[in-house]
């Protein structure tokens, strides 16, 4: 029994030694796509489309600023040189794009033609080129990439983030050496000390190296936590590695030692106690053994791995300590337990079939983000999932997998909503094709000529007559009636004057004066009048201009929108469903490759429910067993006793 | 006889189980293929339909926007911007860090787009941020403008001022 529970615990150990390089990877910040750009490059020109552009892919909306890099290719990139493919490569990393983004990558960067990439520029794009490999897996690819970088022109800020790079994907490929280098090369008050120290201890249980040099390692990754951002958080996961490495050697003082370090309330509790049970087990330790167990089925769901496993584990551990009734009665409890777990798991598999559980995830996913950097929110508020949904999205694999479904669930959407755009655009298009016919009827064009016609005739013949009137600057084509016939008066005075003088009878300059001075004052009074009614009727023509050119321009105004009207309708509808033919194939397109998607996905989850359901009924039948076993124990014993006393 | 249909059977087995491993990281590679490719397809239709947007809501003849921009400016952290055009308040955005970032780096964000008639308008930026000593700064910039019957771009510039500590905010015309 006992041979059976730890090779079934060190088989999980080197599963989970597997998956510790996996959980590492996490560590390191995620790579962001506009992270792989070379230095800035402001908008050129000041263009605008490529400055949105700009701003669309560091503003991480990739989509926009792919659709705004296809419009500044359509309408000519002269001057962009290759900057535009490398900011298109971004934005499909992004997107998760990744065989395409990669490729366009590796061909630019590779490119030594390219004048523009300087060598600091070049070595910080294959560094974050292999940091983005790194958190996607892809690790061959990521080891290409960084042995790339000459680290003479990176950055300084980077340099021992690149050196953790570089040597944990050295040890990934077996190459100790090298990966010795770039351990010695980061700066011990780095924060990236400690992962690569811890790594370095990590490659080295895989190794055949002394157990004292481990230990040294391990130490030594948890005495540079104190560097890093984290600290506790990292403490806890070194203790757990180191306590489940010594362990799994038959180290269990060592192992003890720093599984009792973990914290109580952190991500890595539940594994440190199942394992701290077993290292006291290994000590003969039953009774204090039997603390973590209790403490780690108490506080956590019995979804949990562990928590299953230590359902069996107890009853062991109380046949241990000679309490054969109570681990019998314990069995029994982890059989039930474990037939509860199995039920479960069936009750998610079909929920999984009836589409409630995957598409409730999908459906509070935010519609605007998505891509490969955009995390999936996993809360599922009170779905009877959502413990194992966080248990199997620890799995990189199948994360990247939801991600692709929840990227193709987000462009239905906005296939969709595009749809819906496109019947609110055909709504526009013929509001104002309505809206114009109705214009059109009123004759607008009409009755601004007609009131510009009338303008313009008054205008005119008011000229004429101001032209009459002040023709004469002496005021006379102003005088009245009267006073034109006291000017006609006076002038056939003076011809009399005239006359009398002639003949002499009359001296004429004395009467000559008083006629002028008489003429005078008319004439004065006159002059004085011309001016106030010349600025008067001056002002009345101005203003009488202002109507004429505003009825104009009213006028022009209308032939204007005449003209200009049907263009904001007309080749519109057409365009329209055109486009709106184009989303609804694709749309049919996405929901076939959805299904397939979500079937993967539906796949991948069922594979995993099939496999806790193995491992719970391994545990049942070895339970069912072990309680057999120690119900025929119990009850000879009970026989014995009573065949004992009858022969007394 | 037996040896050898024993080897011919296992030889069937071992090119069937072959030909399903490729066939199905064949379909995995093929399948994760068919998505880059519709993501592809999306983002040109998208553009298509961008295009049919400001052709079809925003014509030439009236269409009116606003861009953000900064220079060089690293004694200040946008926070918020609220446009008011005449007497309405039209947009308001609160920014992110990879936003300001955006900006910083040279992006033009277009902030507002609509339909302004001719004559004469008034626009006024309110922007609220941050200096580098972590105080909250608040300042409000006017421009009156005239608008003909052609398409008026207006930028919010945010530039930096060598002689102060803080930085410029000034509407121009986008040229």
């Amino acid at each position: 029994m006992q041979v059976g529970l730890n090779s079934l615990f060190k088989s999980f150990w080197g599963y989970s030694q597997m998956t510790v390089w996996v959980l590492i990877l996490s560590l390191s910040g995620a790579a962001y796509a506009e992270d792989l750009l070379p230095d800035e490059r402001r908008a050129k020109s000041r263009d605008l489309l490529y400055g949105q552009a700009l701003y669309s892919l560091h503003a991480g909306e990739y989509d926009k600023a792919l659709s705004l890099n296809n419009a500044i290719r359509k309408r000519g990139q002269k001057g962009y040189g290759k900057v535009l493919d490398i900011h298109q490569a971004t934005a499909q990393l992004g997107l998760g794009m990744s065989t395409s983004a990669t490729k366009q990558f590796e061909r630019l960067i590779s490119d030594q033609r390219i004048s523009f990439l300087p060598a600091a520029a070049r070595s910080q794009s294959w560094f974050y080129l292999a940091k983005h490999f790194y958190t996607k897996g892809m690790w061959p690819q990521s080891l290409k990439a960084i042995r790339k970088v000459q680290s003479i022109n990176l950055n300084p800020t980077l340099k021992d983030e690149y050196h953790f790079l570089a040597s944990t994907l050295e040890l990934f490929n077996g190459n100790s050496s090298n990966a010795d280098k770039h351990i010695l090369a980061i700066n011990k008050k780095s924060k990236w000390a400690a992962y690569a120290v811890l790594n370095l201890a990590v490659s080295y249980t895989e190794k055949d190296v002394h157990i004292n040099k481990v230990e040294a390692v391990f130490e030594e990754a948890l005495r540079l936590t104190q560097y890093t951002q984290t600290p506790s958080e990292l403490t806890d996961r070194i203790h757990l590695m180191a306590g489940q490495f010594f362990f799994a050697t038959g180290r269990g003082r060592s192992a003890i030692r720093h599984l009792k370090s973990v914290g109580l309330d952190s991500a890595y509790t539940p594994k440190a106690l199942l394992t701290f049970g077993w290292a006291l087990t290994e000590q003969w330790q039953y009774h204090d053994a039997l603390q973590p167990w209790y403490m780690l089925k108490t506080a956590h769901s019995q979804l949990n791995q562990d928590v299953q496993e230590t359902l069996i584990a107890i009853p062991y551990l109380l046949e241990k300590l000679n309490a054969k009734v109570m681990a019998l009665g314990a069995f029994d409890y982890a059989t039930e337990q474990y037939d509860e777990i199995y039920s479960k798991l069936e009750k998610s598999a079909t929920r999984l079939n009836t589409g409630k559980f995957i598409e409730p995830l999908l459906a509070q996913q935010i519609p605007d983000r998505w891509g490969a950097f955009t995390p999936i929110d996993l809360s599922l508020p009170d779905h009877p999932d959502k413990v194992y949904l966080k248990d199997v999205m620890s799995h990189g694999y199948f994360q990247g997998e939801l991600k692709s479904l929840r990227d193709l669930h987000v462009m239905r959407y906005k296939l969709n909503e595009a749809i819906e755009q496109l019947d609110a655009f055909a709504i526009t298009a013929n509001t104002r094709k309505q809206e114009f016919n109705e214009v059109k009827q009123e004759k607008l064009i009409t009755l601004h000529s007609n009131h510009l016609a009338k303008l313009k005739s008054r205008y005119n013949n008011l000229n004429k007559r101001v032209k009459k009137a002040f023709n004469n600057p002496s005021g006379h084509g102003l005088a009245s009636d009267q006073e034109k016939d006291q000017l006609a008066s006076f002038q056939q005075l003076a011809d009399f004057i005239g006359i009398l003088a002639n003949k002499k009878s009359i001296n004429k300059d004395d009467y000559a004066q008083r006629l002028r001075r008489i003429d005078g004052v008319l004439s004065w009074d006159l002059s004085q009048r011309y001016d106030k009614r010349k600025q008067q009727v001056s002002k009345t023509l101005a203003l009488l201009k202002a109507s004429i050119q505003t009825a104009s321009k009213q006028l022009d105004a209308a032939s204007f929108a005449y003209q200009v009207a049907p263009n904001s309708y007309q080749g519109f509808n057409k365009k329209i469903s055109r486009l709106k033919t184009k989303y609804q194939n694709q749309l049919s397109k996405l929901d076939l490759v959805y299904s397939k998607q979500r079937e993967k996905v539906g796949g991948i989850v069922k594979a995993d429910i099939k496999t806790r359901q193995q491992r719970v009924m391994e545990y049942q039948l070895q339970a069912r067993l072990a309680a057999a076993r120690l119900f025929d124990e119990t009850s000879n014993k009970v026989r014995v006793i009573a065949n004992a006393e009858v022969k007394q | 006889m037996k040896a050898i249909n024993k080897f011919v059977g296992l030889l069937l087995i071992c090119s069937a189980l072959f030909t399903s491993s490729l066939s199905s990281a064949a379909n995995q590679s093929g399948l994760d293929a068919e998505i880059e490719e519709l993501k592809s397809e999306v983002i040109e239709l998208n553009r298509e339909l961008y295009d049919l947007e400001e052709k079809l809501l925003y014509p030439a003849t009236t269409s009116f926007a606003v861009f953000v921009s900064m220079e060089e400016v690293e004694n200040f952290n946008i926070r918020s911007v609220k446009l008011t055009l005449d007497t309405q308040d039209v947009t308001s955005h609160l920014y992110s860090k990879e936003q300001v970032d955006a900006l910083r780096r040279g992006g033009i964000q277009k902030i507002f787009t609509s339909n302004l008639k001719p004559g004469m308008h008034k626009l006024t930026a309110e922007i609220q941020g941050v200096d580098r000593d972590g105080r909250a700064m608040k300042r409000v910039v006017v421009a009156d403008f005239g608008k003909a019957r052609s398409s008026k771009y207006l930028e919010l510039k945010i530039k930096n001022n060598p002689n102060q500590s803080k930085p410029d905010f000034a509407i121009v015309e986008w040229k």
